[in-house]
């Protein structure tokens, strides 16, 4: 999956000469917490986070007797491109869903402007749109119910089950293999449409498969 | 000793499954038979419900729905929309008749003819949403009844609560948006039980946010962890909502011999969960409770509970 199909494609931009000021209206007004700085043509020169405008803040908050008043000068006298981050990370309309996870947790960021071949602004990539991504991938709030099986670690392994899981006429919603604690095994998690799921434990028992018990993971 | 009404009907035993499966008639078999050994039926009001009008079922369900699930049983579906609530020629009567009993049970409290009822029906209710049976629920009999009494009976404010080891996802959605009725559910987590919803955060959404309370439990939880959860998050719950009526989804599934769960109440602890939803209905309700069957898929503990639910249902 490509970055682009959960990307955000109405992306609130600010230019580098605006103010802080109108950076955080900005920001309160569409409830997002950092904004893309764009020049000539939508070419992205930095970004600006509610964080850069609160450092920012800060000194002024600090002096003796300061008022509400020299605040909001400060703040309207400061353009976007004198805090802004420069050097931003950022994914490309070309990246995977994977590449732009991978991005989000390496260098420890919110979020990941996405560029275009011509290196304008194309849409932006949220931590939170990667966990709704998640969500939806674990069938999360589907109705269903959960099965873990442990499974040798060996080509095939997914097909017997499945086969089993088949002659019940039920839905998969969602499958999903880890490592288990024995390195020849894997576990596996499926979500599948049906409260009734203790014949289909018992089948993949007498087949000869492990069934995870939820109890197995508590501490 | 309260004069307690036992809602039942033999049809009941007519919604069966076409191949083996753990909601079956033998469920009722098993509790009849087991109230028949310990004499208790001599001390019930037997109260056998008739065919519904369908206008006690539009309260709650679509009309479109019922008319796709008539037609699915007159076809001869096996389950509905092909997933994995069986069906039979029946299912669409005997549904309506699990609905009707309901509606008896609620019936008979509101007019005084009995001080409690529990209603022995399947099949079961709680997954069934306005326009979608699934979870072996076809018509949502508690939330049916709910309607009727603020239909009929100039009953406003009710409390629901359900004690069936999975969510109540279908009478949640019902009540999603009503502040005239409390919904409490206590059941496994949904990250490892069906129906996957039921999170601690599902509180209810416009005039019904705050009316709507989950308690997720893990798996393993048992007497402690339940009584806890009822004198910690029910009662309080109930003392802000003053309801007039309590209706109990009654699942005896978070019974420790249940095979479909992993919860570990024991007969006591069911004694106590019944007990306290008295004390709760003594407090607020005048004493009115209408309980009616959900799950319960182990024949032994589903008749002993039964049997010990309605002992405490008839206490003062």
């Amino acid at each position: 999956m490509f970055v682009t199909r959960r990307m955000q494609r109405n992306v609130v931009t600010i230019s580098p000469s605006a103010s802080l000021q109108d950076a955080r209206r900005l920001m309160r007004e569409h409830t997002v917490r950092q904004l893309p700085v764009t020049g000539e043509d939508n070419k992205l020169v930095g970004v600006v986070s509610d964080r850069d405008i609160r450092e920012a803040m800060l000194p002024v908050g600090l002096l003796f007797g300061s008022s509400e008043k020299e605040m909001e000068n400060m703040l309207a006298s400061t353009p976007v491109e004198k805090v802004m981050t420069r050097k931003v990370v950022t994914a490309t309309v070309n990246d995977s869903l994977e590449d732009a996870i991978t991005l989000l947790h390496d260098f420890r960021v919110n979020s990941l402007p996405v560029l275009d071949d011509k290196g304008g602004v194309a849409g932006i990539i949220t931590r939170t749109d990667v966990l709704k991504a998640f969500i939806e991938a674990l069938g999360v709030g589907e109705i269903s119910s959960r099965l873990e099986v442990v499974v040798p670690d060996v080509p095939g392994a997914l097909a017997g089950i499945t086969a089993i899981i088949k002659t019940f006429h039920v839905n998969i919603t969602s499958i999903l293999t880890t490592g288990h604690t024995e390195p020849d095994k894997r576990a596996v998690f499926f979500r599948i449409a049906t409260l009734n799921v203790g014949p289909i434990r018992k089948a993949l028992e007498e087949a000869g498969y492990e069934i995870l018990d939820p109890g197995d993971f508590l501490p | 000793m309260k004069n307690v009404a036992y809602v039942y009907h033999p049809d009941y035993l007519l919604h069966a499954p076409p191949f083996e499966h753990p909601e079956s008639p033998d469920r009722l078999n098993a509790i009849n038979t087991h109230l028949e050994e310990v004499g208790l039926f001599n001390t019930l009001m037997p109260v056998t419900p008739d065919y519904p009008d369908n206008g006690d079922i539009l309260r709650v369900h679509d009309p479109d729905y019922l008319r796709k699930l008539e037609l699915a049983c007159r076809r001869g579906d096996l389950t509905l929309d092909a997933e994995d609530t069986y069906l039979n020629k029946n299912s669409y009567l005997i549904a309506l008749l699990s609905a009707a009993g309901a509606i008896a049970g609620a019936d008979a409290v509101a007019t005084g003819k009995a001080d409690r009822a529990f209603c022995a029906v399947r099949p079961p209710g709680h997954h069934a949403a306005r326009a979608k049976g699934m979870g072996f629920c076809l018509l949502n009999n508690a939330a049916i009844a709910v309607r009727s009494l603020q239909a009929l009976h100039g009953v406003s404010r009710v409390m629901i609560i359900d004690w069936d080891v999975h969510h109540g996802n279908g009478t949640q959605s019902i009540f999603w948006e009503d502040p005239s009725v409390f919904f409490f559910s206590i059941h496994e987590n949904p990250a490892f039980l069906y129906p996957g919803t039921g999170r601690r955060w599902e509180t209810g959404n416009g005039a019904g946010e705050g009316t709507t309370l989950n308690a997720p439990m893990a798996p393993g939880a048992g007497d402690d962890e339940y009584r806890l959860v009822f004198e910690q998050l029910l009662a309080p719950a109930a003392e802000r909502f003053r309801p007039e009526f309590l209706v109990l989804s009654a699942g005896f599934d978070p019974h420790c011999d249940d095979p479909l769960a992993d919860m570990q109440l024991t007969d006591e602890g069911f004694r106590f969960l019944s007990e306290f939803v008295v004390a709760l209905a003594n407090q607020y309700c005048g004493g009115k409770i209408v309980s009616v069957l959900e799950g319960g898929y182990e024949r032994e503990s589903l008749a002993r509970c039964t049997e010990i639910h309605i002992r405490e249902l008839q206490k003062n």
